[in-house]
């Protein structure tokens, strides 16, 4: 424990009289904090200040101050470029396109879930390895499913007869969009359907009985009462996961690279390669740095549309 | 949940109808596990076939051929890559951050959770909004932030660098747990003599040791989750960590190691999905923690 006693007191006081003050909410509460605002403000405040910075500089990583200011040179020339355009797309695409998808997939599962069976407890801990598995980890194991030759996928498809010849899935510009599509979905359906059971767990039984009483149906109980009931808790997981997929460089990075011909980046992969690989890291900042309005248009949409279905 | 079961159930089921729902839900969840574990089933059968079989078209995929099991792709991948070094590398950037996490967000969790200051109530938010910056804008300006701290390419910088988001999600996760242990509590000991620092040393930090193990696994597994920071920070094979290790180390040019490469998924991945599985009920009331009460 770092027990705040030691911290001496600024006036001088004995280390009693200091003691004594540290029993005082008003004391000892901003004491406790310090450190996790102090680590927050260097680590954190900090580098996100300098992420605007850099993005209107000329950095490099051979720099070892912070290059020479630019302006916005580093906006302009990425709105020229065609492979910004294409990362912007993907990245707002990638996201809506598996949020929905993740949405009706984790739906259904939360109600298998919460029938209870005999078993649940099993398949729950399957069902939740996309989520519990390291993603780096995950996102090689699907690069591998999806090989050109010995691709698992291509050989279940043609089995059951949904797949025929040997698609590439990595290397077809439409392809690697699914594939990156469908590991996002597979990576975090387990969530949407975790945060929904949570909700579920927390509406009381009589509501539900009471509705039913009424004449409502499943579709009409799970739109008219579960869903403004658990409203808060949707908003705070989808919130979470948007943000998370619309960050995540993991999966584009393992899977494709950008490629093929860099049709497939997303705004935190090219950060990633025109910062670190190519080295530039003003360039870079500026790329991830539009993220944050992308971040805050998605907050605020998500934010509304809760709200109205809020009774 | 048992309640909340019943309720979606039909009011006086008939057998018939009852056993064909059973059916249809477990055939559902037999669906989702399918889809949830081949990826993991495929690291399964990937490490222990051999190459033979591994890349004979016309071998049975799914399982073992002809060739049986082997133990060598594991051999190769604790003999001849760094896989040892980056196991010992993630166990020791694991300890650092869970005891920086642990001395951090304790005390920070107790102060927003039970004492009244000016500003507590907009701390917490601010430290939850914390949580959901991305690591994807801060990895560029950290490059630079860490390397004047002369941690760049070493174990330090990830030990630096993963704190900046357990500290937020691990101080929430805290508060939430304090707020549960009844204020009566720490009244009487502080009738009885204490004062409120002794406690807070005598009766609440013993009755919030299993919040602090879970704040710890948390730090552990959320650190397991990240490859941004990793990949960008640290380019020696001897300062890896073991996902980026696993995932760059053993592609030499085009040749992908693929049965070693999924014996390290595994070996790396799957005490991670366990220990994270146990504790997901909380990792869900950390996130939702503030929107129920």
């Amino acid at each position: 424990m770092a027990r705040p006693v030691a911290i001496p007191d600024a006036r001088g006081r004995t280390a009693l009289s200091g003691l004594h003050l540290l029993e005082r909410p008003s004391v000892l509460g901003p004491v406790l904090v310090a450190p996790a605002i102090l680590y927050i403000l260097v680590l954190v405040g900090y580098p996100f200040v300098l992420a605007v910075y850099l993005s209107m500089t000329n950095t490099d990583v051979a720099t070892t101050g912070l290059g020479r200011f630019v302006g916005l040179d580093n906006f302009l020339a990425l709105f020229q470029t065609e492979v910004f355009w294409t990362a912007l797309r993907n990245t707002l695409m990638f996201t809506l396109v598996s949020a929905v998808l993740k949405g009706l997939l984790g739906t259904l599962l939360a109600f298998l879930l919460a029938e209870n069976l005999p078993g649940t407890r099993i398949f729950r801990f399957v069902i939740l390895l996309p989520w519990t598995i390291p993603i780096a980890l995950s996102s090689i194991t699907w690069k591998w499913m999806f090989d050109t030759q010995y691709s698992i996928i291509n050989w279940i498809g043609k089995n059951i007869g949904l797949i025929q010849g040997n698609p590439n899935w990595l290397g077809d510009q439409t392809l690697a969009v699914i594939s990156i599509i469908a590991v996002n979905v597979w990576r975090g359906f387990p969530f949407s359907a975790i945060i929904l059971l949570a909700g579920m767990a927390s509406i009381s039984q009589e509501v539900l009985d009471a509705a039913k009483v009424d004449g409502a149906g499943p579709v009409t109980r799970l739109r008219k009462i579960i869903v403004p009931m658990i409203a808060p808790i949707l908003f705070v997981g989808s919130l979470y996961d948007l943000v998370f997929t619309m960050t995540d460089m993991t999966v584009v990075y393992l899977l494709t690279l950008g490629g093929p011909a860099n049709t497939t980046h997303v705004l935190a992969s090219l950060a990633f390669l025109v910062g670190v690989q190519s080295g530039a890291l003003g360039r870079g900042a500026a790329i991830a740095l539009l993220l944050l309005p992308i971040l805050l248009i998605v907050v605020f949409i998500t934010l509304r549309t809760l709200r109205r279905r809020d009774i | 949940m048992a309640a909340l079961a019943a309720a979606y159930q039909p009011r006086r089921p008939s057998r018939l109808r009852h056993v064909r729902k059973r059916a249809l839900v477990y055939a559902g969840l037999c669906f989702y596990a399918f889809i949830a574990g081949l990826p993991v089933y495929w690291m399964f059968i990937t490490t222990f076939k051999p190459d033979q079989d591994l890349y004979n078209l016309r071998a049975f995929p799914l399982f073992f051929n002809q060739h049986g099991v082997t133990l060598d792709h594991i051999t190769l991948l604790f003999n001849r890559t760094g896989f040892v070094v980056w196991m010992r590398n993630t166990l020791v950037v694991a300890f650092a951050v869970v005891l920086i996490t642990l001395l951090v967000s304790v005390p920070a969790g107790y102060a927003l959770a039970r004492l009244r200051f000016r500003g507590a109530e907009s701390l917490t938010i601010g430290i939850f909004m914390t949580y959901l910056v991305p690591t994807t804008l801060l990895f560029l300006p950290l490059v630079k932030v860490i390397s004047w701290m002369g941690q760049f390419d070493k174990l330090g910088a990830l030990i630096l660098a993963y704190p900046t988001f357990t500290i937020p999600f691990c101080t929430w996760l805290m508060a939430g747990f304090f707020k549960t242990i009844p204020f009566e509590i720490e009244e009487a000991a502080m009738i009885d003599g204490c004062s409120r620092l002794g406690a807070i040393r005598r009766v609440i930090l013993p009755l919030s040791l299993a919040g602090m193990l879970t704040v710890g696994i948390f730090a552990f597994t959320l650190s397991m989750q990240d490859f941004v920071y990793a990949l960008t920070f640290v380019s020696s094979s001897d300062q890896k960590v073991v996902n980026i290790g696993v995932v760059t180390e053993l592609i030499r040019g085009d040749v992908f190691y693929w049965g070693s490469l999924m014996a390290g998924a595994l070996i790396a991945g799957v005490p991670v999905a366990i220990l994270y599985s146990f504790f997901l009920d909380y990792f869900v009331k950390g996130i939702t923690g503030g929107a129920v009460k």
